[in-house]
């Protein structure tokens, strides 16, 4: 008499509290243990990449927005960096010193956003992310004070910044920049010597330095895995490289690791803020471009340096107003390639966290 | 003894646990099957009380309707010919033998018990408040060999389940 | 930069900023209501003098109307249906069926009230103001819960096991009402003062397995399945540490009824948790996995298996589900309180005031932890969870039971003061608790501060060998 066994399999998602978005896992288990996982990715394809070829330089910002919606300023960043390039538009200097602060306080707000949902993830009843959203408020509200959004920014142009911001912005921010690093503490304290959490997260979804850099995992993943490269400091855009600030890198390259890289560059964020506000100069806030900018025919990769890692935007020209071809370099993608080396033969409480980990965003995944 | 909520609950119960054992008997579905004999150990319980052993009938809520019924559980999460209704049985002639078999020690046992010495004022003297006390008195003094013996077999049992798991052992390694 | 007062600059600010506090409304009242509500204030002391007055000369103990003891009224009731004459089932009808009542309004209200509490406290530890819309302070918000869910379509997957489909929600609900049989309110008040109480509270206990097992089985979804086989597993687990220290109890007081364990407590001026203190924190980590609350909520641990068993529960269903867990949260409350915290006594107090609302006080103040707990733990992992229960808590709590039969030996027997016996069990148990609790944690290799560690800041750029040398250098 033979036993079958027919495999057992889960659809983690599309809809699931912890594929944050809508994709999909496909996950064959062995009682809690996964021995084979799909990832289906697809459900919020909007094709912005071909959208793009339609329109304008100016008009794909706000497409940016909505890729990776958790961190718009950047990508508005990264778009714009690359098309200046492009174009040979020269930047203001007040512009770029508001870029570095938008950017930085974007990345503050989207790790808090990644970080709490890793502890509500590993079954914390998401006060950790309650208490880290307080900050994002703020922060959102300094968006909102600024350029009338709080997700969907589209604030950056080409050729600097669309608003200058309003004087109440700047008392604002430095209350936030006050109380930011006692705030981050607290947080800290709530999770980081958490033993339940130690023991959720330590030595699970471990990437090696090799592992990572073989499955060109970047961002927080890759220096939570002990590679310590940060666009920031290894090709300075803006003005970055007149900013003192250190970079975090782990021990192990497990998800604790990435945890606290996210959590320490948060502190090394509210740094670079304070420095970029002690320089900031007076002056223009953008310079004036035609409406419809048409770079030389060409190519060019801008990259930056994104709260979920390496965000590429390689945009070709035709000479036309709107570029040939538009693509976007997801960092949320490329880390989630990862996912099936860290999932597979752990369980599957392990493997939700290590999703959790690896911060990614769907929007960003799909475009 | 005889007052008629008794005599009534000792119907109504014994019609929950000869239902429930008949209804094991024609369930198709094994789980069906459990859920009615996990109803005939809870109408057991229910006599055990009509006849004043609340120890016993509390100990066959908590073993049987407990312990037993989530052994039966995983017996049948884990034996992959679950999927079976439960009328094709591989033991149908070993299962009669021995239940017969129990049948006729039952029977015995109760056609030779003096149930007649056992009745009316011997009865009511010897009603004990509370029968915990002397069922621990038993166990701890004039059964205690046998109580012994018991945790013995219980403790090699445990034992015996580790080192079943551990020879499987290809566990992953964290 | 401007030097201005930062003014509110989204309308979310400025609405909190307008947003007026409970004092400052209470400020705001007309002399006309300060009177009225001075005159009740002052009606209240009176009348709290009066009963005190009465309390002291001892004017009350014993009467029906001492209502510190509903178990008074039952006692006259049942003297008075004999003198006239009327068959003794007709008061025990009577009784049980006002005390079922009782019980079934008692768990029914709370059902009302600790949805909000539960919302509202867990709200406030994660700085959030929780329902606040419906009704005054948000307190018709369960109704409207309830409302909504009675309204909702009941959905039968495909190919559910339909009969036991249904089962489930009125199965689990039995015991989660059983279950407040034996507690004791007051010395003579509780609804079924079983002499194996003890015994009869774990078995309570551990029928509520099979509903969950049927939950998950019956739903036809690989998550619900999960999830049953989670619970199943992590009850059977943690019903043995349960009984082992109540078994302690047990040995202390030497009874299973719980109304003498209470009465033990009351007479050694001594509650066990500080008698027991490992016994106490088995009980209570043990009964968070029994009912499914965080750190243990693994049965129905959201971000990964849905909900779990009742994955496929939908409308009033699921609510009978989610509403059982938290009368079982409610119960494990009363029982913490009974077997731990000295019941319905509290030092003397309980002359003044009615048992069962030091008792419900105490239950309330275990809910409370719990939803403490739920607000700031994490979750743990299935496999973490049974090792703890098997590698920790049950060899533990072996050794302190072999410890504390010799104590209750002593104190029973040695013909020592109390103060002595029961005072030198707790010097004890105390160093036992942080000594083995220690010993075994080293001895099962277990070293939680090598585990934290913050990472490495660097300023430095490269790849794999910059990583390499990272590592070294540090």
């Amino acid at each position: 008499m033979t036993t079958v066994n027919e495999p057992y399999v889960l659809n983690i998602g599309p809809q699931h509290p912890s594929t944050h978005g809508v994709f999909r896992l496909r996950v064959v288990m062995d009682g809690e243990v996964i021995r084979d996982l799909d990832m289906i990715v697809g459900y919020l394809h909007r094709s912005m990449e071909k959208l793009a070829e339609e329109r304008t330089y100016t008009q794909n910002i706000p497409f940016t927005d909505r890729a990776d919606y958790l961190a718009a300023m950047s990508n508005n960043l990264g778009v714009c960096l690359a098309v200046e390039r492009l174009a040979g538009v020269e930047v203001p200097e007040r512009a770029s010193y508001l870029r570095v602060i938008f950017a930085e306080l974007q990345r503050i707000a989207s790790h808090a956003m990644a970080n709490g949902t890793l502890v509500s993830d590993a079954g914390a009843w998401q006060t950790p992310l309650l208490y880290m959203f307080r900050e994002r408020e703020k922060i959102l509200d300094l968006f909102e004070m600024t350029c009338g959004a709080r997700l969907t920014t589209n604030y950056m142009r080409i050729g600097g910044v669309a608003f200058d911001p309003p004087p109440e912005f700047w008392s604002a921010l430095q209350e936030l920049l006050d109380e930011m690093p006692t705030r981050i503490d607290e947080y800290a304290s709530l999770v980081v010597d958490s033993e339940i959490f130690l023991a959720r997260t330590r030595n699970v979804g471990v990437i090696s330095a090799a592992d990572a850099i073989n499955g060109s995992l970047v961002g927080p993943a890759l220096r939570g895995s002990g590679v310590p490269w940060d666009l920031r400091k290894a090709e300075p855009y803006c003005v970055y490289d007149r900013m003192n600030f250190e970079v975090p890198v782990g021990r192990h390259g497990d998800v604790y690791d990435r945890f606290m890289v996210r959590l320490e560059e948060t502190r090394q964020s509210v740094e670079i803020i304070k420095q970029a506000v002690a320089q900031i100069p007076d002056g223009p806030h953008k310079t004036d471009i035609p409406l419809a900018l048409r770079p030389p025919p060409g190519e060019v990769y801008g990259r930056v340096e994104g709260p979920r890692g390496e965000l590429g935007f390689y945009v070709v020209s035709d000479g036309t107003p709107a570029p040939y071809r538009f693509h976007i370099r997801a960092p949320s993608l490329i880390n989630l390639s990862l996912l099936r080396e860290m999932a597979v033969g752990v369980s599957l409480p392990d493997a939700v966290v290590a999703l959790g980990s690896l911060d990614i965003v769907v929007g960003d995944i799909d475009r | 003894m005889e007052s008629p909520g008794i005599i009534l609950a000792f119907w109504v119960l014994s019609a929950i646990t000869v239902a429930g054992c008949a209804m094991v008997l024609v369930a198709k579905n094994l789980v069906h099957a459990l859920v009615f004999l996990v109803l005939a150990f809870l109408g057991m319980a229910g006599l055990f009380l009509t006849l004043s052993a609340d120890f016993i009938a509390v100990a066959q809520v908590l073993i049987y309707a407990g312990s037993i019924a989530v052994l039966m559980v995983f017996a049948i999460m884990l034996t992959p010919l679950a999927a079976r209704d439960n009328a094709n049985s591989l033991y149908l002639l070993p299962a009669l033998a021995s239940g017969l078999g129990i049948a006729a020690i039952v029977s015995f046992v109760a056609l030779v018990t003096p149930w007649g010495e056992l009745q009316g004022d011997a009865l009511a003297q010897n009603d004990p408040p509370t029968t915990v006390a002397i069922i621990g008195d038993l166990l701890l003094g004039r059964y205690v060999l046998a109580f012994e013996v018991a945790s013995i077999l219980l403790f090699f049992a445990l034992l015996g389940a580790i080192v079943l798991v551990q020879e499987r052992g290809s566990r992953e390694s964290q | 930069m401007s030097a201005e007062a930062p003014r509110p600059a989204t309308p979310m600010a400025r609405q909190i900023l307008e947003h007026r506090s409970l004092l400052s409304r209470a400020r705001a009242l007309p002399g006309e209501a300060r009177f009225v509500l001075a005159v009740l204030t002052l009606g209240a002391l009176v009348t709290g003098a009066g009963i005190g007055f009465l309390v002291v000369t001892g004017q009350l103990d014993g009467r029906w109307y001492d209502i510190r003891d509903l178990g008074n009224a039952t006692a006259h009731f049942r003297d008075w249906t004999q003198r006239q004459g009327i068959d003794s089932s007709v008061p025990y009808l009577v009784t049980g069926l006002l005390g079922g009542i009782g019980i079934l309004s008692l768990v029914g209200g709370w059902l009302v009230i600790g949805v909000w509490a539960e919302r509202r406290l867990i709200a406030k530890f994660q700085i959030r103001q929780g329902p606040n819309r419906v009704g005054p302070f948000g307190l018709l918000q369960p109704l409207a819960d309830a409302v909504k869910l009675l309204q909702k379509e009941v959905l039968i997957p495909i190919g559910a096991d339909k009969l036991l489909f249904f089962l489930p929600p009125i199965l689990i609900f039995i015991p989660a009402m059983l279950g407040w049989g034996p507690v004791p309110w007051a010395p003579k008040m509780s609804y079924a003062d079983l002499n194996v109480g003890v015994v009869y509270t774990i078995a309570i206990s551990s029928l509520g397995v099979l509903a969950v097992f049927l939950a998950g089985w019956s739903s036809n979804n690989h998550y619900a399945l999960l999830g049953a086989m989670r619970t199943v597993a992590m009850m059977v687990s943690y019903e043995i540490p349960i009984s082992i220290s109540l078994l302690a109890v047990v040995l202390f007081t030497g009874s299973l009824q719980l109304s003498d364990i209470v009465a033990w407590q009351a007479q050694h001026y001594i509650w066990m948790i500080v008698l027991l203190p490992f016994g106490a924190f088995t009980f209570l980590f043990a009964s968070t996995a029994e009912i499914n609350r965080t750190p243990n909520d693994i049965g129905e641990a959201e971000s990964e298996i849905v909900a779990g068993f009742h994955t496929e529960y939908s409308g009033m269903k699921a609510g009978l589900f989610l509403a059982v867990e938290l009368g079982n949260a409610l119960l494990v409350g009363a029982m913490m309180s009974t077997f731990f915290l000295g019941g319905y006594s509290l030092f003397g107090l309980e002359e003044w005031v009615p048992g069962y609302l030091i008792m419900g006080a105490k239950t309330f103040l275990v809910y409370f932890g719990f939803v403490w707990l739920r607000a700031t733990l994490p979750r743990f992992r299935l496999d973490q969870l049974m090792a703890f229960a098997w590698k920790f808590l049950i060899p533990l709590s072996i050794i302190q039971l072999l410890f504390v039969a010799v104590e209750s030996m002593l104190i029973v027997q040695s013909g020592l003061p109390g103060i002595v016996t029961i005072g030198g069990s707790v010097i004890i148990n105390a160093g036992l608790t942080v000594i083995g609790v220690r010993a075994w944690a080293n001895a099962i290799g277990y070293s939680p501060k090598e585990m934290a560690s913050p990472p490495i800041m660097t300023n430095g750029v490269g790849g794999l060998r910059a990583a390499e040398q990272i590592r070294a250098a540090s």
